[in-house]
């Protein structure tokens, strides 16, 4: 199998990483090409070798499913310094060589939680579904042998490196990707029309962006029957050819319209009514998020806007 | 000035936000480093505004929002959670938080969603 699809994935996540980094510590960048080996086992000792230790060692794993998740190891003169740009109290007094406080470690474990969780949205971005983690395991590791069972213990099989400097101190991010991951990136990069792009600085809640997508219908088979099934089957799905077209935005039943085709010959979908949350938040929120929602002829006959 | 309890697994997060709501004039009354222990302090102090993260062991930001507004319908919470967790957003909102602050956030965030849960 080509590393291709991988190594896309490996990029999308170094670059969301690099920027999460930036915003914790400027002048934080990226070092080099992102670098694919396949096995835990001997990939993982090779994606720690040369690390200088002890290391501050963040871990998340995938919680969904498939084995595998992000590890990110920081040197702890680097960590150090991070922690005192972040602001972490008496930082700047500890001698170089001792241990990192609580505090410290703390503020640390919270911009590499910040990264990772870029890190799983750009993946979740890439594969076109949304990728959860479990919160993240910070721990300080002194040997390369102990950093390396960290990666060997999530039995992925693929393992992507790539290097970053922080405040002057090299650093690695390691992805250990399931092959599940492979599998739907090959379909997803085919399908992916959107670019995901960073949120801003604390953006309020209408910044953070949503994958909004329509459904045309639904179908239900035997998992055995799906991967058998051969090109030019039909499957037959739940609706008929004038029935609405449900919006779903972030997996919410949202809204259902009609299909159109525009001018350049894009499809388009025309809001018929807008179901919004429901319950008793609808009032509050529903309204705000449906005025982005590009209304249809004022004088069309089919629209019942019903927030 | 209103009286919050500061919910976050990350010690320095807790510290962060507590200086920042200090220096907005607020009281913070309580801290909580996870789900379990952010629904018994909810519950013992009663704070007019909370702050939750969602990624935490034991009990994750959601569902102590879940309990939360079961204990108290009208609670106010303010959910301060990192990048990569888009989905939430809708879903903490729907459970009815107030607001959905994103990590790393400036301090003028933090107070304009307390201010906005307390309007």
């Amino acid at each position: 199998m080509s590393d291709a699809p991988l190594l896309s994935l490996g990029e999308s996540t170094a670059e969301a990483v690099e920027r999460a980094l930036q915003t914790a510590y400027p002048g934080a960048a990226r070092v080099g090409a992102v670098v694919a080996g396949h096995g835990a086992e001997q990939a993982g000792e090779q994606a720690v070798h040369g690390l200088a230790l002890p290391a501050v060692c963040a871990e998340v794993s995938y919680v969904d499913g498939v084995t595998g998740g992000n590890v990110f190891l920081l040197p702890v003169e680097g960590a150090r310094r991070l922690a005192a740009t972040m602001g972490a109290e008496g930082a700047a007094e500890t001698a170089e060589g001792a241990e990192l406080t609580e505090l410290e470690l703390s503020a640390v474990g919270e911009a590499m939680n910040q990264m990772m969780s870029a890190a799983a949205l750009a993946t979740s971005s890439v594969l076109g579904q949304e990728v959860e983690i479990s919160p993240p395991q910070i721990r300080v590791v002194t040997t390369e042998a102990e950093a390396a069972e960290i990666l060997r213990a999530s039995a992925a099989p693929h393992v992507l490196t790539v290097s970053f400097t922080v405040a002057d101190v090299s650093a690695r991010l390691v992805q250990l990707v399931p092959n599940a991951f492979v599998v739907r990136m090959d379909r997803a990069l085919e399908a992916q029309t959107t670019e995901y792009t960073n949120a801003p600085l604390g953006a309020a809640l209408r910044a953070v962006p949503v994958r909004v997508w329509a459904e045309l219908g639904r179908s239900r088979m035997p998992a055995g029957t799906s991967l058998d099934l051969p090109t030019g089957s039909v499957v037959e799905l739940d609706r008929e050819v004038e029935d609405p077209v449900d919006l779903y935005v972030d997996g919410l039943h949202f809204a259902t319209g009609r299909l159109r085709v525009a001018e350049d010959g894009s499809l388009q979908l025309e809001v018929e009514q807008v179901l919004g949350l429901g319950g008793a938040a609808t009032a509050v929120i529903a309204p705000e998020l449906a005025e982005d929602i590009p209304q249809a002829d004022p004088e069309s006959p089919t629209e019942t806007k019903e927030v | 000035m209103a009286r919050v309890l500061v919910v976050d697994d990350a010690a320095f997060m807790r510290k962060m936000v507590s200086d920042v709501l200090l220096g907005g004039g607020h009281e913070v009354v309580g801290e909580a480093g996870d789900g379990v222990e952010a629904v018994a302090r909810y519950q013992e102090l009663r704070p007019e505004v909370t702050t939750l993260d969602i990624t935490m062991p034991e009990k994750d930001g959601l569902s102590a929002l879940r309990e939360i507004i079961a204990l108290d319908p009208a609670a106010r919470v303010v959910m301060c959670s990192a990048l990569g967790q888009e989905s939430k957003v809708l879903e903490s909102i729907k459970l009815g938080a107030k607001d959905f602050v994103v990590k790393p956030f400036q301090a003028d965030r933090v107070l304009g969603a307390v201010e906005k849960a307390l309007a």
